[in-house]
């Protein structure tokens, strides 16, 4: 027999399992559904695309060896001079001193906010710790420069130039740290209660409770977290170009003054650059080379969160 | 009826086999959620390394009860006690106690197996480390592994996630975890109902095997189970009072055998012969 005939009113065995009317809104919402995540997709394609031409242009001109051999940076300078390493250890070294403020801060907030804080605090915490997600990154790049450089200055005992990649990497971890303790403390809250009790019942203190069994627990949701946070510090701008210069020198001191890959772009790209320059082509070279070291990391966060997510049912 | 019948303490009750040597002694308990009386006036004895089965309707206040015995319920914001629980003449809920010193002697089996997201080893280590134990691990986690009846299904692996494990093995882990701490009580919160019926049986045996050396204190919601591993039974019920709210009661505790065969409450009667629950 077939389907869609007899749709009678009465229920029973005489009544088609056939849909009753075609629904269109479904197909429609599918589609939309579709063309939004598709947009993002294609942005990064674009990006890389972009990014793409430029860089094999560049790497015409200028050799890998020159690039990854040399240690004097200044596209800009003539004779021009493109060893990207001074720029990339600034970039390295600013975001590790980020996280080296970030994670325990970020954590320690986590960890309160997910296991001691009333829900009333909490409540009050959490959105207060998200605005500070939301202050303008040149608000604290102005920060580092008029007000914490000159109290670093004061206090510690050996010199710190106005533009200087301590206190530049300190603001920049303060920015990242409610990335690191609002993300965490999600992945933390997510832990089953039966996990927490279970640690209880055995006589563990709160401390003992959080500390070996919630974390290591939500691990994997912390490590996106961190990770995000890297990936962010390394890419920060504003901070650096404001607190820690544009002067590109081939250093480890944290005193000194270094730039950035990202302020190294933001300082080419506005408008020191013609078209077409080897110096404009620089922009994209570094910048696809930024690119692909944000890249990495967040397919190793990735993995990372795939090898140690934990299932509960 | 309003009184619980703790017919235990009547003299005329022969408490065969052996007499009641009391573990804990509950006098007039009530729990209270912030404001809510969750459960009223339960007096009742717990026996040394005997099982006391605590049974009733959903609602009834037993898991409630269970977890005034270990203090877990000090972790709900707003709970309390009002009456007494004796721990061998010692107030549990005294001033001077410390609640994880409690759980390190009176140790819990929870409802669905929750074993932490770590190797089977570290899971049974977890509690004795926490404990202060650092020497002769190996040996206390292959004890309580071995008491638990798992060893030999878990010997070849201890390295493996202890989540890696069948519903019912985690369940014997959580109770080898519970027994490596050395406790002296294993209360269990309907430890079966998340198992098939096979890995009830295993577990059922084990503690026929456990209530040799530990005092047991499980609440089912499975009659049969009661029946089949229990010396004393609680059997709790809800009553609404003129407002309207449902307050957990005892309705009676006895041997298990009385309980089943001829109890002194008609409310117990129903409940046990299907009339009502």
């Amino acid at each position: 027999m077939a389907a869609g005939h007899n749709r009678a009113t009465a229920p029973g065995p005489n009544r088609s399992l056939a849909r009753s009317r075609p629904r269109y809104g479904e197909a429609a919402i599918k589609v939309l559904l579709l063309a939004a995540a598709l947009v993002s997709i294609a942005t990064t394609l674009g990006i890389v695309a972009a990014l793409l031409e430029p860089t094999i242009e560049f790497f015409s001109e200028v050799s890998f060896g020159e690039f990854f051999g040399s240690t004097s940076w200044g596209p800009l300078f003539s004779p021009p001079a493109f060893g990207v390493w001074p720029i990339i250890v600034a970039t390295l070294e600013i975001t590790l001193i980020a996280v080296i403020v970030a994670i325990p801060l970020g954590l320690a907030a986590a960890i309160y906010l997910s296991e001691y804080a009333t829900t009333r605090v909490r409540k009050i915490f959490k959105p207060v710790l998200e605005v500070l997600a939301g202050i303008p990154t040149v608000v604290f790049g102005f920060f580092a420069f008029s007000f914490v450089t000159p109290l670093l200055q004061d206090i510690l005992p050996f010199t710190l130039d106005p533009r200087n990649a301590l206190s530049a990497g300190l603001l920049v971890g303060v920015m990242i740290i409610p990335i690191v303790a609002s993300l965490s403390e999600d992945a933390m809250s997510a832990v089953p209660r039966s996990l927490r009790e279970g640690s209880f019942a055995l006589g563990a203190s709160k401390m003992t409770t959080s500390v070996s069994v919630v974390l290591p627990a939500a691990f994997s949701g912390i490590v996106a977290a961190i990770i995000l946070a890297i990936s962010r510090a390394a890419g920060e701008t504003m901070i650096v170009a404001i607190a820690a210069g544009f002067k590109s020198i081939f250093t480890f001191n944290p005193g000194s003054e270094m730039a950035t890959m990202a302020a190294f772009i933001a300082s080419a790209g506005s408008g020191d650059a013609p078209v077409g320059s080897i110096a404009y082509k620089t922009i994209f070279a570094v910048g696809s080379l930024l690119f692909i070291m944000t890249f990495a990391m967040n397919w190793f966060s990735a993995r990372m969160v795939k090898k140690y997510r934990e299932v509960y049912e | 009826m309003t009184q619980p019948n703790v017919t235990l303490r009547g003299p005329e009750v022969p408490n065969t086999p052996g007499s009641l040597d009391p573990v804990f002694t509950v006098e007039d308990l009530s729990v209270f959620y912030g404001d809510y009386e969750a459960v009223r006036n339960v007096d009742m004895m717990i026996g040394r390394r005997e099982i006391t089965a605590m049974i009733g309707p959903s609602g009834c206040g037993k898991s409630t009860v269970l977890r005034c015995f270990n203090r877990m319920n000090d972790l709900i914001p707003g709970a309390h006690i009002k009456g007494k629980i004796l721990y061998h003449e010692e107030d549990l809920y005294g001033d001077h106690v410390d609640p994880i010193e409690v759980r390190r002697r009176i140790g819990m089996v929870f409802q669905k197996p929750n074993p932490f997201p770590k190797s089977i080893y570290d899971n049974v280590a977890y509690g004795p480390r926490v404990n202060g134990m650092k020497k002769n691990m190996d040996t206390v986690v292959e004890e309580a592994l071995n008491k638990a009846a798992l060893w030999d299904e878990v010997k070849d692996k201890l390295k493996q996630n202890a989540l890696s494990l069948s519903g019912g093995q985690q369940q014997r882990l959580c109770i080898a975890r519970a027994i490596a701490v050395k406790p002296e009580v294993i209360l269990m919160d309907e430890p079966c109902s998340a198992l098939d019926p096979i890995a009830t049986t295993k577990i059922e045996d084990l503690m026929q095997e456990l209530r040799q050396e530990y005092t047991i204190l499980i609440v089912t919601h499975n009659m049969q189970q009661a029946a089949r591993v229990s010396d004393r039974t609680a059997f709790f019920t809800a009553d609404v009072d003129s407002a309207g709210v449902r307050h957990g009661r005892l309705v009676e505790f006895d041997q298990t055998t009385r309980i089943f065969t001829k109890p002194s409450d008609k409310r117990t009667e129903d409940y046990i012969t299907g009339r009502f629950g």
